[in-house]
């Protein structure tokens, strides 16, 4: 039996307390912060070059002379985030700050961090880096692109398998050590996830609020544009966009984006039916208040609870079809990704379970902590079940 | 009825032109677009001979004119009535009977439709399996879970149908391949295909003859067809057992199925008699979204069991920037979606004479 909430606590205060007092879902959200965890410090987790090393007493730190615009940015963003979580602003100020605050880095990245264009990984087990007084190395000191050719890797080990240095999942084909480039791979799953699903929730609100604000003539426009999007197997028209437009990481993320918004729209669309003619809807259209703040400030906070459901169903389905083009062959070529590296499992002519089971089971738990985030939050906001308690599944 | 039927059939023009006008801009707006040079930019030729396939496919397929007339062009030729067109690209009167063009395949030289003729019933087949495995064991595990409720079945169901139905399909293909399919381990299925050669030459049922136990050309069928259908299908019932489940637990305590246990009736008679047919609503309207999901399923499917079905024929249309499959790929999908709906809609119908479309 639940307690009828009485007392301060706000909507959405009371639904975060709802959603997390699962233990599913405590379990997805330990593996996402364990994903963003492993992006973020991704250079610091797996690399060639040491932490920290100490040479002739002079200590230095090589892993910060290589890091790239990308690393720096991430990093950075993350501090951000951080930062702006401990403010006490409104959300909408937040984010509006965490935007700003993200290109801002951006920018500055792009114009000060020069690394070094060439990475020799063979020299960072040379003697000028080894025969240091002391040094620290990363948990697994292997970078994603380095194929270990001065090691002699032949390619396709098993974990464990390798005499003299240790894989814990094995090496791919090229002889790259597996582990490492999962960390790395973590970086474009989270991000296709957000930042794609970002984009297709944008439009679907915008497409969709227009339709159900308006109704009439624009409504069943859009519903047939809604249509057609629905009815092209998503999978497909991704597969031509990515064919035709080509493959850069974010070209991909617009592109899934683009590809999936037609359900935010069809739901988006529904609620604000119902909200149109809703009193204090009327009343903000009588006082005069422009297009964009009817829809977005006093209509949509109405209808975005049951929005982050589908969001984070969404995420996860960003996820699978990056992972899924990558698998087809058609993903980003130059950074290794989850999907990528199943594709070579299949590809290649034996059949290596490492090289299955690790990148398809992080696509896999990844895939599921999303959705069980998505269902804990679906039971939480559903009034049916506050009724009834002891229904929820 | 009938009236419906046509209006329905009617409403679907409009979309498929959609379908279609969506993925040929996508193409007209790409990098490059499709022009005679794309096409044959990778070949090696003599300067002459390339002049040559550069003015023929600029002839037969309009590549040297602006997208739109290019599209009206492509739309002219597949829709069954239009202005007829002679080889050199002129066009002629307008016909009710000209039939439908579905052009040249780039990549194949062959005629689009005798590809997809090809193609299509293979996917049909594969989809066709799935369907009913789907449902079957959707709705016996969502019935044995709703009245079972709370129980250790139910939990444990509730858990790993959530956890099957977030398995991506590529790992668990590549996983099935690779350990039931490989020399390295288990060899108990085909890793390809969906028949072997010889069993073209068996009969159609097993049975045994002078040499030993002949598998016939049926049971060959299942055994190339067992795995693809294992992982088509597990995604969709592990999200139609919980849909089921719910949609039972709604019924399973209403008014008239108390009134039909009070009578006296079983409660096998009440559930599948009078509780089942009132879930089987929502199922139904689900189905009509299963199948684009099922086609997009077989896309990755085919791809890892290497059969020769529209799934791969995609694939590979769209990586060689082949505009006549694309065309014809997406719009032959996108019209076995719709059907896939009417469909729905009719078994709508069926099971809820509530609902009627006149």
């Amino acid at each position: 039996m639940t307690k009828p909430d009485l007392g301060h606590e706000s909507f959405s205060a009371r639904i975060w307390r709802k959603t997390l007092a699962g233990v599913g879902v405590k379990l997805g959200f330990y593996w996402v912060g364990l994903l963003v965890f492993c992006a973020v410090f991704a250079p610091f987790l797996a690399n060639s070059m040491p932490l920290l090393m100490s040479k002739n007493g002079v200590i230095s730190a090589p892993v910060l002379q290589y890091l790239s615009v990308e690393d720096v940015w991430v990093l950075l963003t993350f501090c951000i985030a951080l930062a702006v979580v401990r403010l006490r602003l409104s959300s909408g100020k937040r984010s509006l700050l965490f935007l700003a605050g993200s290109l801002a880095t951006a920018l500055f990245a792009n114009l000060w961090i020069k690394p070094p264009v060439l990475v020799i990984y063979d020299d960072f087990r040379s003697a000028e880096y080894t025969a240091a007084d002391w040094r620290i190395m990363p948990p697994i000191p292997y970078a994603p692109s380095d194929y270990l050719r001065d090691l002699g890797s032949k390619g396709l080990e098993a974990p464990f398998a390798t005499a003299g240095h240790v894989h814990l999942m094995g090496t791919e084909e090229n002889g790259a050590d597996v582990a490492s480039r999962m960390i790395h791979a973590a970086r474009i799953a989270l991000s296709i996830g957000l930042i794609a699903s970002g984009i297709a929730l944008l439009i679907g609100v915008v497409v969709g609020g227009l339709m159900g604000y308006f109704s009439g003539i624009v409504d069943m426009l859009g519903m047939r544009l809604v249509e057609i999007f629905e009815d092209i197997p998503t999978l497909f028209l991704l597969l031509t966009f990515v064919a035709f437009f080509g493959r850069s990481l974010y070209m991909m993320m617009v592109i899934i984006g683009v590809t999936s918004w037609s359900g935010y729209a069809r739901f988006v669309r529904t609620e604000f039916l119902k909200l149109r003619k809703q009193d204090y809807v009327q009343a903000a259209v009588a006082s005069g208040l422009p297009l964009t703040s009817i829809l977005f400030r006093h209509m949509l906070p109405n209808g975005i609870a049951p929005l982050l459901v589908s969001l984070s169903f969404g995420i996860a389905g960003a996820i699978l079809s990056e992972a899924t083009l990558s698998f087809l062959g058609l993903g980003v070529v130059d950074a290794p990704s989850w999907g990528q590296m199943l594709d070579q499992a299949v590809k290649s002519s034996t059949f290596n379970w490492w090289m299955a089971a690790f990148p398809g089971g992080a696509i896999f738990m990844t895939v599921f902590s999303y959705n069980l985030i998505g269902e804990a939050f679906r039971d939480a906001i559903d009034p049916k079940l506050t009724q009834k308690p002891g229904a929820q599944s | 009825m009938l009236i419906y039927l046509l209006r329905r059939l009617l409403l679907m023009i409009p979309t498929l032109l959609g379908i279609t006008v969506v993925v040929f801009t996508v193409m007209a707006m790409s990098p490059g677009g499709i022009s005679a040079q794309t096409l044959i930019g990778g070949m090696d030729m003599k300067p002459d001979e390339r002049q040559a396939l550069l003015n023929y496919y600029n002839k037969r397929y309009g590549l040297d004119q602006p997208a739109y007339r290019q599209y009206l062009r492509w739309l002219n030729n597949v829709s069954p009535i239009g202005f007829t067109t002679d080889d050199t690209g002129k066009t002629g009167d307008f016909s009710f009977t000209k039939g439908m063009d579905l052009g040249t395949s780039f990549q194949y030289g062959r005629p689009v439709s005798d590809i997809l003729a090809e193609r299509i019933p293979i996917t049909l087949l594969l989809n066709l399996v799935t369907i009913p495995v789907t449902y079957l064991i959707a709705i016996l595990v969502g019935m044995k879970s709703a009245t079972g409720r709370g129980g250790r079945f139910d939990i444990g169901m509730g858990m790993s149908m959530m956890a099957l139905w977030s398995i991506p399909t590529m790992l668990a293909g590549v996983l099935l391949l690779g350990f039931f399919a490989n020399i390295q381990h288990l060899q108990w299925f085909p890793t390809a295909g969906i028949g072997s050669r010889e069993a073209q030459d068996m009969p159609f049922l097993p049975h045994w003859s002078d040499t030993g136990f002949v598998r016939g050309f049926l049971l060959d069928r299942i055994w190339h067809l067992v795995l693809p259908v294992i992982c088509l299908s597990y995604g969709g019932f592990a999200a139609l057992a919980k849909l089921t489940r719910t949609s039972i637990l709604e019924n399973l305590y209403s008014d008239y199925a108390r009134t039909a246990r009070a009578k006296g009736l079983a409660e096998n008679e009440v559930l599948w008699k009078h509780v089942f047919r009132n879930s089987l609503l929502p199922l139904i309207t689900i189905s009509a979204g299963l199948l684009p999901s099922l086609l997009a399923g077989s896309l990755i499917v085919e791809n890892i069991f290497s059969i020769n079905g529209m799934g791969q024929l995609a694939v590979e249309a769209v990586k060689g920037r082949d505009r006549e499959l694309v065309l014809s790929i997406t719009w032959v999908s996108g019209f076995l979606t719709l059907i896939g709906y009417l469909l729905a809609d009719f078994c709508y119908s069926l099971a809820d004479p509530r609902v009627s479309y006149d």
